[in-house]
Parts: C-alpha cells; structure tokens; sequence
C-alpha cells in the first residue's frame, strides 16, 4: 500500500541482465540501464529485494509457496515498515485489514492441553530457510514465545521485546471472552496492537489451529505453570 | 601472535598520522573506552568473559595470516593485493575499512568491504568464484576472513565514516535504512524488531539498539571472533544469521541488499571509534 510500483518494468530487463552477469554485473557494466538515484528510498529499497537477485528466492518454504513470497509484503507488512509508532491513521488502517483477515476456528476458540503447549512456547525451530533449512518432516515448529515473554516464573530464561505473561490466566479466568481475545492476539495481534513485533501466528500459518489451542491452554489452563 | 599485531601500530600510526577519521588504536582500548562512557549499557557490558578475553582476542592471529596473504604474490597472475584500491588509493589501508561502503568509478557501482576483497581477488589477481580463495567466505581457515580481519584492523579506533558524497552512496544508504524497517517473512520482522530499543533481551541475548551509537558501533564491529562459533565472523555473516531468525529468504553474497544494509548501518555508528577486530558471544 505505501509502495509505488512504477519501478517495475523496466528493471525486470535489468534483473535478467544481472542473472547472466552473475555477481559483478548488477549495476556495473549495465548502470546505464537504470538510474538508482532516480528512485525514492522506498522504491529502491523493494527493487533491491526484489528484482537483484540478493535472495535465494528459488527455495521453497515450508508453509508453501516459494522463498520470494516471504519477501513481497503485504498490506500489513507494508503498512508497518515504519520507525517508532504508527500515527493513528495508519494504526486505523491496520486494526482495519488485521479484523478483516481474521478468522475464529470452526466452533469458536477453545484451550488444548497446556503439556503441548508448555513444549510449542519453548521451541524456536521451524520456517527457517536460506542455509540449513528447518525440517517440519523431522521436527515440529514451534512458537517461540519465550524469546520475547516471561511466562512459567519459575522459568529463568525468557526475552524482554514482550509483556511478561507470567499468571496470565490466574488474574484473568478464562472464560470465553477472555479465550476469545487471546486467540484474536495469537492469531493477529494487529487487531489490538497494530504494527505490534509480535509475529500473526495464525495468520501466516505459523501454528495451526490445534497448536494455537494448546498455546491457549498453557496461558489459561489453571493447572499450566504459567498460573501457579 | 601479540607480537605481530602490535607490530602493525607504528605503521598503521605513521602512515595514518594524516587520517581525518582519528588514529589507529588497540582494539581493547577502544572497547575499554566505550564500557567506561557507558556503565549502563546492559548491551555492552552483558559478557564479562568475553571483556577478560579481548586482549587476548583470537581474531588477533588471523590479522597475522591476512598479512602474509595480503602481500603475498597469488592467484593465476602471481600479484599481491597491494594494487586493490579500497576507496583510498591502491594498498592504501589505513582507515580504509570504515570508510566503506563508497562508489567506485572502476565498477561504476557502491560495493561494499567484502564485494571489493572480491573484485580485486578476481580482477587482480584472477581468481574466479570456483576458486576456494574466493569462493569460500567464511570460518577461520578461509581467505576471506584473514584478509578482511588484517584489513580491518587497520582502521581500528578510527570513526565509521562511510562517503554519502556520491549520489548512489546517498541513495543506497537511504534504501538500506528502508531495508532496516522493511518487515517480511514468516515472523513479519524488519531488524527494528530486535534492534529498536535498548537493553531489550531476546531470550538470553541483551541486543544493540540502531540508533544508539555506542552500543551499535560494537555490534557492527565485525570481523569478530564469535565464541559460541569458536571462528571469526563477517558483517555479511551476521547479516545472514539475523535475516535467518528473521525466517526472511536466504541472502547471497556479494549483493546489493547486503551492501545498503551495511551502508546504513555504518552511517548509524558515523563517529564512533570502531573495534577491530572486536570478540562477540
Ligand atoms: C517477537 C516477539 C514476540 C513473540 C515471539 C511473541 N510475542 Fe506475544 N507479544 C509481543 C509483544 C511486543 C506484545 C505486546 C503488544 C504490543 O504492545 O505490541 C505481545 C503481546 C502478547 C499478548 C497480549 C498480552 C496482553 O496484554 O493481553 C499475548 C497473550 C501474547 N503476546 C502471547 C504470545 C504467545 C502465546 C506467543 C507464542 C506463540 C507469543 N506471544 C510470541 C511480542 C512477541
Ligand atoms: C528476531 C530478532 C532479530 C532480528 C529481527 C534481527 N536480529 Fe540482529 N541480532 C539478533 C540477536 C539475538 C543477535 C545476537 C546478539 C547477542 O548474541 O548478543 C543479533 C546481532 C546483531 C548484530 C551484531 C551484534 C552482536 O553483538 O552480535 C547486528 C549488527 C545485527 N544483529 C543486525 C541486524 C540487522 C541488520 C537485522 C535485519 C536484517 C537484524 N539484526 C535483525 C536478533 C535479531
């Protein structure tokens, strides 16, 4: 949405000329094709992710689909490329589109078991891809949650970038609309927090509907850690 | 191997007198110095082995065997590097390495440090991507890290200083700070994600904040021996990890999205003393 894409054309000659080149070529010999100064920031910015052949675009990652449709944004992504806070149109725009992709699981959000959810917040593999690329065939992916929240206190290596979630549902309950709005943050955070780091979960089919619950479980399951 | 490395002070001092971008200094003392302005810093104060250990930094021994390659006589055109000009005159290499990225009117093109290693390998000395002396990038026993650290630490103390007199140095600094932003991938992070506040941690790891100049000039200062690696590491090598974790598309070498991002990020350390080679966890 804040990308102008009247680049394009021209530079696809461009980035056939730098295949066959290989690494030197890319500007040197063919700069009179096209004048990067020209552009504003933005635009050369996504020409060169797009169109220099820096990328390993050709591999295919694991949610499907190619390499280089994790690099071209969308609405969301695009949106929040920005330094600091949105301003309030912008944070409009992206509650907006992250409430319109939303989509609650068939028969509403439920809590699965908090044993299978306690092994998903911890584990950071999965969807890496470029050099020694994750294997979901040998081992599941996992949600990461650790890496930016405290959540079991008894639990000592944790990150900061996130709220520490540590007896979220003890001060919460979990009746439905508090399970309701967790899944909405764990699937989109967006919808809340808009242009948020912390990744949509749900929406990029990072964790499936079945981990999500389990995820739910270790946040609001009275039995989970997390709560004592 | 302390010997040699101190050896190279009274040369890099006396042909670097003339330098703007300050004199040459121990990399331990510019660390020193940047731990003692910022006693608060939990970034660069998070290992104190790591600080215990830098004068006595293993990156140090490959400033020793850079210095043999870079003289020596290689390649099928049997030259030594000294004709590669780094952006300040043929074998000039004192405060060469912070003063990069920079456009070369040779390649009509912004390359940075690691790119122009690899066009004068090429060019001078006629190496080709097939030849392990160019094609392999990374780890202790590679070309390319020896030459870059003894590079590198000829530039050590002295302030980034990246040219932006050149329109395409401007534009491609520019790019680079959008690329910093530009969220993608499975996580839809952009580098801010980890790199926008300070003392942030992420898991175990205390992370630089971008725009605080102290705590950035040490994450850039690469080459640096990376513990946890037991090797030394470019800033192309750390680029790639990061855009790995980040679950973006794998990056290549010698690219132009590399060379904005490092464009950038030199320009957001411009006037703090560098540390090369520095020791990283
Ligand atoms: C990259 C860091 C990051 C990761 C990984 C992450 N989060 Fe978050 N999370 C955040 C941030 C930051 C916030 C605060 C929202 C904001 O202000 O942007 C947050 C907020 C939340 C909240 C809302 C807290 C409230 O105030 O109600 C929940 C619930 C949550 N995260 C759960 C999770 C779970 C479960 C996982 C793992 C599946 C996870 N998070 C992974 C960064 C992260
Ligand atoms: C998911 C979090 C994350 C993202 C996103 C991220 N990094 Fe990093 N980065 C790290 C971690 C963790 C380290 C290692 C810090 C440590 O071990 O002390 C690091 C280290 C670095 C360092 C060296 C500092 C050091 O002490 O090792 C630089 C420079 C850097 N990152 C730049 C970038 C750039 C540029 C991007 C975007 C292309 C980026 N990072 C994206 C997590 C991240």
């Amino acid at each position: 949405m804040l990308r102008n894409k009247t680049v394009g054309a021209g530079l696809a000659v461009l980035a056939s000329t730098v295949l066959i080149a290989g690494c030197d070529g890319w500007m040197g010999e063919t700069s009179g094709e096209v004048d990067i100064t020209a552009m504003s920031a933005d635009e050369l910015a996504d020409y060169l992710v797009l169109e220099t052949d820096s990328y390993r675009f050709e591999q295919e990652a694991q949610e499907g689909g190619s390499a280089r449709d994790r690099m071209v944004q969308d609405g969301i992504q695009a949106a929040c490329s920005i330094e600091g806070d949105p301003d309030s149109g912008t944070a409009g725009e992206v509650i907006a589109m992250a409430r319109e992709s939303y989509e609650a699981p068939p028969g509403g959000p439920r809590l699965g078991n908090w044993r299978r959810g306690a092994e998903l917040a911890r584990s950071g593999y999965g969807y890496r891809i470029g050099h020694r690329n994750d294997d979901h065939g040998t081992r599941e992916a996992g949600g990461n949650c650790y890496a930016c929240h405290q959540m079991d206190p008894a639990e000592e290596l944790y990150g900061t970038l996130g709220p520490s979630l540590a007896g979220y549902g003890a001060t919460r309950g979990n009746d439905s609309s508090v399970v309701n709005y967790v899944h909405q943050v764990v699937s989109n955070p967006h919808q809340y927090f808009p242009c948020t780091k912390m990744p949509r979960f749900g929406r990029n089919n990072f964790l499936s509907e079945e981990q999500i619950a389990h995820v739910m479980a270790y946040l609001l399951d009275p039995d989970s850690p997390v709560n004592q | 191997m302390f010997k040699k490395a101190l050896l190279a002070l009274p040369v890099a001092m006396a042909v670097g007198a003339a330098a703007q971008a300050g004199e040459w200094q121990d990399p331990n003392d510019v660390l020193q110095n940047l731990l003692q302005n910022n006693p608060d810093s939990a970034y660069l104060h998070q290992s104190e082995m790591n600080i215990m250990m830098m004068p006595d930094n293993p990156a140090l021994w490959l400033v020793e065997e850079g210095e043999d390659l870079f003289y020596a006589q290689r390649g099928p055109n049997n030259v030594s590097l000294e004709g590669c000009d780094f952006g300040k005159g043929p074998g000039e290499l004192d405060g060469a390495y912070v003063e990069l990225p920079r456009y070369f009117e040779d390649t009509g093109k912004v390359m940075d440090f690691e790119m122009r290693l690899v066009h004068c390998m090429k060019e001078l000395q006629g190496f080709t991507s097939d030849d392990a002396a160019v094609g392999q990038r990374h780890g202790n026993g590679s070309d390319i890290m020896k030459l870059t650290t003894y590079i590198a630490h000829q530039s050590s103390g002295m302030a980034w200083n990246p040219p932006l007199d050149h329109p395409e140095e401007q534009a491609m600094r520019d790019a680079g700070e959008k690329l910093f932003f530009r969220r993608g991938g499975a996580m839809d992070f952009n580098c801010a994600s980890c790199h926008g506040d300070s003392g942030k941690q992420i898991r175990a790891s205390v992370l630089p904040e971008m725009r605080n100049g102290q705590e950035w000039t040490k994450a850039i200062s690469w080459p640096a021996h990376r513990a946890g690696h037991d090797n030394v590491r470019s800033q192309n090598h750390r680029i790639r990890g990061c855009v790995w974790q980040m679950r973006h598309a794998g990056i290549k070498h010698d690219t132009p999205v590399n060379t904005a991002l490092i464009s950038f990020w030199n320009d957001a350390a411009r006037g703090e003393p560098a540390i090369l080679p520095d020791l990283k966890r």
